[in-house]
């Protein structure tokens, strides 16, 4: 009872929520990078919101199923297609065994989502399934999912299949505002900087993965050049010295000693991780109360 | 103690301004209890020089009520370190894998073996474990011996290398780039899929290196 990975994918890994006990080790969290689409694919399928997913980047995967199932694709707009029948994502499909699934080309977005109804059944590692490719663990032997891997799951029997409302599929394309919480460490940096890291328009660059997202466009000066190494929230932007921000995600270094202007919304990292190098991003200010009532509202969607 | 929000779901806490002795032992006293509480809710904690970082779940705290259960629940009481467990690791100090000891020689005008008795007659702190996984930032090393980062860092350090940057001194736990200099080997895994604890070290440990000879070095299954 397993889909078979048919060809070679370039970037496709199991992921979860998370590992969180060993980061005062330096294990990171790691996680999937877009938990609206990850949670929304297991909601679709009625699995708990901790399952495994596997989480796909730079497109091209194809699949064998050796028993049926059900399946459910969310994240970056893709060509989708069970045995060459092209598809919409963001819905459940029922699978049967022999189907080919097949994700081709993403058209707009960064990384898609396929979840199998109850997730697959593979041991955790130190609390998680989640693959961090540094640390050699989770997923399939700690590795990306290469050809010939058999992904295990319990057959379903369940027909009925849902899609998600056509108003609440996210569209990847416009320039993404990112609300920020203002850092604790923001006295580093002199007000004008401040004004100027709230009022410029930043681009994407192509140091853009799983660990960060470095930004190009004004620079920020900082008063002092490094502080004392701490540790690093999700959405960190930390200012090197070359004053371009680098905002820390799910794969990040647990510590470190650059100082830090503000911190991104976990809920606006997950929109920031479906976009693409070139695409803008600016930043705007959130108090904290008000942040935790839009992250309470968002994770309380899928309770 | 000084509260901080360092994101949404957040905080961090620092028990000074500066790297001592003093304050990282308030940190690690600090940890134990807040690990003592065995709380659900504080789902990230990571220790480090001068700090504490939390990420809690937003749901059960706000900041206000996360300070005050944290607050209540730190007990400075007996600050000593005697109760740390001192993990010994074994060390072949020779050239052939201390790429900078001949440097350092030069440097400090200091002879190899008064650098390998220097190093290895200290029982070190951990300060904080980060960078890799396993990686921890031990101290101080003996100011005799202390060395600046090399100007331009290797592309490759060998997994077990032991390494000295400033007055720290680190094993790197797998191949790496970095930039300290290299004074010796181990064959001990410092990032061990084996342990439970996935590493022999943790913030509660002191550290001492114990020189052994190339043979016995070899014997442990060290690489040259």
């Amino acid at each position: 009872m397993s889909l078979e990975v048919i060809n070679s994918p370039i970037l496709a890994l199991i992921q979860d929520k998370g590992r969180f006990s060993y980061s005062s080790i330096g294990v990171t969290s790691s996680g999937v990078m877009d938990e609206y689409a990850y949670n929304i694919a297991n909601s679709l399928l009625g699995n708990e919101l901790q399952s495994n997913i596997i989480e796909i980047a730079f497109s091209n995967i194809i699949f064998k199923a050796s028993k049926d199932t059900k399946i459910a694709i969310t994240g970056a707009k893709c060509e989708f297609f069970i045995n060459d029948i092209s598809l919409d994502t963001w819905q459940t499909y029922n699978i049967k065994a022999g189907d080919i699934i097949k994700i081709g080309k993403i058209l707009s977005g960064s990384r898609v989502y396929l979840a199998v109804f109850k997730g697959f059944n593979i041991k955790k590692e130190f609390g998680s399934n989640s693959t961090t490719l540094k640390e050699k663990l989770g997923g399939l032997n700690g590795d990306k999912l290469k050809k010939g891997d058999i992904l295990e799951f319990k057959s379903s029997n369940s027909f009925f299949n849902k899609r998600l409302k056509k108003e609440y599929i996210p569209s990847y394309e416009e320039v993404l505002n990112l609300r920020v919480v203002l850092s604790y460490q923001k006295d580093f940096f002199k007000q004008e900087e401040i004004d100027k890291f709230f009022s410029n328009t930043y681009t994407i660059t192509n140091e853009f993965n799983r660990m960060g997202c470095k930004l190009h466009g004004e620079k920020i000066a900082c008063d002092i050049e490094g502080i004392i190494s701490e540790g690093i929230s999700f959405g960190a932007i930390q200012i090197p010295k070359d004053g371009k921000p680098i905002i820390l995600l799910k794969d990040r270094q647990t510590i470190g000693g650059y100082p830090k202007i503000a911190s991104v919304l976990n809920i606006d990292c997950f929109k920031l991780s479906q976009c693409k190098p070139l695409q803008k991003v600016r930043f705007s200010p959130i108090s904290l109360d008000e942040a935790q009532e839009k992250v309470k509202l968002f994770y309380s969607s899928f309770i | 103690m000084d509260f901080k929000v360092a994101s949404v779901d957040s905080i961090i806490i620092y028990f000074g301004r500066e790297i001592s002795q003093e304050i990282s032992l308030k940190v690690k006293k600090a940890y134990k209890s807040i690990m003592a509480l065995k709380d659900e809710s504080l789902i990230e904690i990571i220790p480090s020089y001068n700090s504490i970082f939390i990420t809690y779940d937003i749901f059960t705290y706000d900041f206000v009520s996360l300070k005050q259960k944290i607050e209540r629940s730190i007990t400075f009481n007996s600050l000593r370190q005697d109760d740390e467990k001192i993990v010994s690791i074994d060390v072949y100090y020779g050239v052939e894998v201390g790429f900078d000891l001949e440097d350092i020689s030069k440097k400090t005008s200091l002879s190899i073996e008064e650098i390998i008795s220097l190093h290895s007659s200290k029982i070190y702190d951990v300060y904080a474990i980060g960078f890799l996984p396993g990686f921890a930032y031990l101290g101080n090393v003996d100011k005799k011996i202390a060395m600046p980062r090399l100007s331009s860092p290797r592309k490759k350090v060998p997994k077990g290398s032991l390494a000295l940057a400033d007055t720290q001194t680190a094993i790197y736990p797998q191949d790496s780039a970095g930039g300290w200099n290299i004074i010796g080997k181990t064959a001990m895994e410092l990032f061990d899929k084996s342990l439970d604890t996935l590493s022999p070290l943790s913030g509660g440990n002191r550290v001492r290196f114990n020189p052994i000879t190339k043979e016995e070095f070899l014997k442990q299954g060290g690489i040259l």
